[in-house]
């Protein structure tokens, strides 16, 4: 594999303002994987380094996120591969900002009698309730079609890898004295280029969509007791 | 989950094949051969476990060797123990003599005795007054260290480490005594390559190179290179070869 740009301990301290306290501890947390610290001897000893890309996106993304959600629910989030089978309960979904009844049945989820939604469905739902405000409806369900027709278990697991986009774009084609304007919807890296006409009426961020779905597993199984505490004797 | 679990004692010598238990004691010597899991492991004599081990509570008072990994609770060692694998125990207390061939990560741990590790030693808290070689890192929050006999781990990180020389001496000469006959008259002493923490308070240690924001070098310490970000007092009976400020 390519030689990576490496970073020393020190200055990922200083780019990033974290302490030692905080590196070691997210460290622990599994938050920051093992394979990251690269030992190397240096005129001063040894020195521990990091793959300089990683290790600077990953501590930015545990600061954005270490004040909204405890740490240990973080560690799934960030590190834990998706499972295609995760299932989602709806009561939780629907909490979320911007989802409501309109949302669901966009979705063509039936709000009743189905507790748990699949990490499609909940795709779906996220998705559509980010873009309905600029999207018509045989939009929405175009994005949710994409969504179940195309996430499978192989692009799921690239969402936290590779920052991919769901787009919405629209394209309007004239000739003849006829227009005619064409909607699609692509799941692409957030940089992709294309034809000066088409126009991106709104994207969303899968790997952000697909954290605060996982975030709402993780939560929800941080809840039950580790069972029983027996009391405590020294003989 | 709901079903009832059996409790079960081996006195005398014994064997066990594993499986799922409320209470396993083991008073002679006793052999589980298959994985256990248990809400509460008691063992007072000898007791070998073959698989991996799974406990609410885990007490060795004689001697317990666990070929597997364990994951407990609790784990509190005044006997002799010994994990060939990995260890997950949240709080873990020795006061005897303790191996881990792997990692052992936990959430507390306190060491009177001894206890070794061949991986790195990871927890929130780490209090020691024994003694301690970590082959790998030894990183905590809070990393607590009374000097009671040879400590030694390839790294040290954490947010406050405090190294003090242990209160054996003030205790009386005959302690002492015994403290060093014990460690087979081993130093009581801290040997490190590198510690790296935010507040560093450090005495009787040697270590290669020592970085921290706010760093204090105490008598009896041997620095190699100190880099510190804040502020660094050093003893006037401690060697530092280099100092930086970064």
């Amino acid at each position: 594999m390519d030689e990576e740009q490496l970073v020393a301990k020190k200055e990922v301290l200083q780019l990033t303002g974290i302490s030692y306290g905080q590196l070691y501890r997210w460290k622990r947390k599994g938050l920051i994987p093992e394979a990251w610290f690269v030992r190397r001897a240096t005129f001063t000893g040894q020195e521990t380094f990091f793959p300089r890309e990683k290790i600077l996106e990953r501590i930015e993304r545990i600061k954005e996120m270490k004040d909204t959600h405890p740490l240990d629910d973080l560690a799934d989030v960030i590190t834990q591969q998706v499972n295609a089978k995760l299932q989602v309960s709806l009561e939780r979904i629907r909490r979320l900002k911007g989802v409501d009844a309109s949302v669901l049945e966009a979705c063509d989820i039936d709000a009743a009698p189905k507790k748990t939604l699949s990490i499609q469905d909940a795709l779906c739902v996220g998705a559509v309730s980010r873009l309905k405000s600029s999207a018509r409806p045989e939009e929405l369900d175009l994005v949710q079609r994409t969504l179940r027709a195309r996430v499978d278990g192989p692009l799921l697991e690239r969402i936290p890898v590779d920052r991919l986009d769901l787009q919405l774009l629209r394209k309007r084609i004239s000739g003849g004295g006829i227009s005619a304007e064409v909607s699609l919807v692509i799941i692409a890296p957030p940089d992709s280029v294309f034809d000066p006409d088409v126009v991106t009426v709104g994207r969303v961020d899968l790997r952000d969509l697909l954290e605060r779905i996982k975030l709402d597993v993780a939560a929800r199984s941080a809840e039950p007791g580790a069972g029983r505490r027996a009391s405590e004797e020294e003989s | 989950m709901s079903d009832e679990r059996r409790s079960i004692s081996l006195a005398g010598a014994g064997k066990l094949s594993g499986g799922d238990y409320a209470r396993v004691s083991i008073s002679g010597a006793g052999k589980v051969d298959g994985d256990l899991c248990a809400e509460e492991i008691r063992i007072s004599g000898a007791g070998k476990l073959a698989g991996r081990t799974e406990a609410g509570q885990i007490s060795v008072s004689g001697s317990g060797v666990f070929d597997g990994p364990v994951t407990a609770d609790e784990m509190s060692v005044s006997g002799a123990a010994r994990i060939e694998g990995e260890a997950k125990v949240k709080e873990m207390k020795c006061s005897g003599t303790f191996r881990v061939s792997g990692n052992l990560l936990a959430e507390y741990v306190k060491v009177s005795g001894h206890i070794r590790v061949g991986g790195n030693l990871e927890a929130e808290i780490f209090k020691a007054s024994g003694g301690f070689d970590v082959d790998g890192l030894l990183s905590a929050d809070k990393i607590e260290v009374h000097l009671g006999g040879k400590c030694e781990a390839r790294e040290i990180g954490g947010e406050s480490i405090h190294v003090e020389r242990g209160n054996f001496r003030e205790k009386g000469i005959l302690l002492d005594g015994l403290v060093r006959m014990l460690w087979r008259g081993a130093a009581a002493e801290l040997t490190a390559s590198s510690i790296e923490g935010d507040e560093i308070e450090l005495e009787d240690t040697t270590a290669d190179v020592v970085r921290g924001k706010r760093v204090i070098i105490g008598p009896r310490c041997h620095v190699k290179n100190v880099e510190y970000t804040e502020t660094l007092e050093v003893h006037d009976d401690a060697e530092v070869e280099k100092q930086t400020k970064v």
